[in-house]
């Protein structure tokens, strides 16, 4: 329907979205200290590949694809002022080496890796689970409340705004019309009443959790609880091994550069 | 002792410059189901807050008077131990309900009481079924409808098992069938679990079948308290404006026209009954 569909997070089935949420963020931990462990090209190149078939197994790819291209343009921004600053810094005024290219493309690529990772967690972690993971992980509870709330909440705000937009629209409110700051002040009529809404809105929540033993006890029990499966374990395993693997390789082998290889295959 | 108890009862909100209910004495039997109605702005959402101590913990404001509920004094006793006595179930349904799935939403003023977790899990299911949503259980409370939302508000105040239940129309952004099923479903509660029950209504003609008792409030304060047959029939119920059941209705325009049916019929099944007597009788 609009702008908003993509704050719903769709209930969906997969070996993926059913791992245990701390296990899948100690798993993106570890990817992300590894890529910024590396700066060469090929261990990077490497870990851009992992989270693929995770993609895979959990049906995600169009929404993931999605997720990449909207960074698109930040990797962009970082290749372009690593390259020049570079450049200017080491090479100038020679011709850039293979190897400024190389780092450049590599530094990109940690970003791009960052970001694979941490869409595949967020594509794949319902927020109750990930609200349940972090009431298990002893993150105070008026913290975790506010987080499902949130999450609970955004898209009715959302249709809320809609409505009041329409409803502003057919009074004669006119968005898009005007400078930059003409347009701005034009969505004063929207905001006010949204705020006033949902300052109301929080209020009869409020009311409707004290009616129901909010703060009753200090140790708040829970429907749910979390247990680690099979899968579970064998993430866990994985994780680890690639963190010991990264380490030692970052501690003994010389990685060659890319070119460095490419020529010692042409021979 | 009446289960509810209150003596000149008066409340006036921080901001308000004249109370919003004043001089309230009423008493509400246990097992009673009482109805409770009047014009908008006279008071009743303010009375049902007074029952579960909203007022005065949360509102703030001036409470004078006496009210007893379930043999807690409100005025001293906090909310939270109130809220295993008494369940008050909202007008919005929307804004009561702030879990992802329906499940954890009934489970929550468990959770706040520290209820073990498979004492908890076997009151949920109990709840569930009591309401009839069992195969909502794993839905997300904001995507049903409002008939369905509001049962999911029900069963959350019903999983406390309390013995007050008060439902601060519960109909009123629902349709007549919608409302029609939630008025089943606490009738259940009331007649198969003995649960006292307050309604604030303005549909009359379908709720007020179900009610042994009625009170009818104007601008704060009570005008008529009592059995429904009486209360419908009084000709204040029907100056104050309160939509008094329609059979009821039919009832004192029949007398007016010299037609005088044996009793005051208060629904549709009643009056059909006592017009049949008489006019087999002619
Ligand atoms: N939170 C509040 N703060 C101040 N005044 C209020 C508040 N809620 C209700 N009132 C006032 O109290 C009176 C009774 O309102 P209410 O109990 O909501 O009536 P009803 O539920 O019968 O429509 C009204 O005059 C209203 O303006
Ligand atoms: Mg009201």
């Amino acid at each position: 329907m609009s702008v908003f569909d993509g704050l719903k997070f769709r209930k969906v089935s997969s070996p993926v979205h059913n791992l245990d949420p701390r296990v899948k963020f100690f798993f993106v931990c570890v990817l992300f200290v590894v890529a910024v462990m590396f700066f060469q090209l090929l261990p990077l190149l490497v870990l851009f590949f992992v989270p693929i078939p995770f993609v895979l197994v959990a049906r995600v790819k169009r929404e993931w694809i999605r997720s990449l291209k909207g960074a698109s343009m930040l990797a962009f921004i970082i290749f372009f002022f690593n390259f020049i600053f570079n450049y200017i810094y080491n090479e100038y005024p020679n011709i850039p080496s293979a190897s400024l290219i190389e780092y450049s493309v590599a530094m990109t690529l940690r970003f791009v890796v960052l970001v694979e990772t941490f869409s595949v967690f967020f594509l794949t972690t319902s927020p109750d689970l990930l609200g349940l993971a972090l009431e298990q992980s002893h993150v105070p509870y008026e913290f975790c409340f506010a987080f499902t709330t949130a999450v609970r909440f955004v898209p009715v705000l959302a249709d809320e705004a809609q409505t009041i937009m329409d409803a502003q629209k057919s009074r004669g409110l006119e968005l898009e019309r005007g400078n930059f700051l003409k347009r701005i002040k034009n969505y004063i009529p929207i905001l006010i009443p949204l705020i006033v809404s949902a300052i109301r809105r929080s209020l009869e929540l409020a009311e409707a959790m004290e009616s129901r033993a909010w703060g009753a006890t200090e140790k708040r029990t829970n429907l749910y609880v979390l247990r680690l499966g099979k899968t579970d374990y064998a993430l866990a395993f994985t994780s680890i091994f690639m963190l010991v693997v990264a380490i030692l390789v970052w501690r003994f082998v010389p990685i060659p550069p890319l070119s460095v290889i490419l020529s010692f295959l042409q021979l | 002792m009446a289960l509810i108890e209150t003596e000149n009862l008066s409340f006036t909100y921080p901001s308000g410059m004249k109370p919003a209910v004043e001089d309230i004495s009423i008493s509400i039997e246990k097992g009673d189901f009482v109805v409770l109605t009047g014009p908008s702005g006279c008071g009743k959402t303010t009375l049902c807050r007074c029952f579960n101590g909203l007022i005065p913990h949360f509102y703030g404001g001036k409470l004078e008077g006496n009210i007893t509920v379930a043999g807690y004094n409100v005025a001293k006793c906090l909310v939270y131990e109130l809220a295993r006595h008494v369940g008050l179930v909202f007008q919005n349904p929307e804004n009561q309900l702030f879990a992802l799935s329906v499940e954890k939403d009934v489970a929550f003023g468990l959770e706040n009481c520290g209820m073990p977790r498979d004492d908890m899990r076997k009151r949920v299911d109990w709840a569930l079924q009591m309401t009839g949503i069992e195969e909502l259980r794993e839905r997300a409370p904001h995507e049903l409808s409002g008939g369905q939302q509001q049962r999911v508000a029900i069963a959350c105040v019903l999983a406390m098992q309390p013995e007050v239940m008060v439902f601060d129309e519960p109909t009123s952004f629902l349709d007549p069938l919608g409302a029609q099923k939630i008025f089943e479903v606490i009738n259940d509660l009331n007649k198969e679990l003995g649960i006292t029950v307050i309604l604030v209504e303005h549909r009359l003609d379908l709720a007020s079948r179900y009610a042994n008792h009625v009170i009818v409030m104007n601008e704060g304060k009570i005008v008529l308290d009592g059995e429904p047959h009486k209360v419908f029939n009084s000709e204040r119920a029907r100056l104050i404006g309160v939509g008094i059941p329609k059979a009821t209705r039919l009832y004192q325009i029949l007398r007016e026209n010299g037609l005088k049916l044996s009793k005051v019929p208060i629904n549709s099944e009643e009056a059909s009954q006592f017009l049949r007597k008489i006019l087999t009788h002619d």
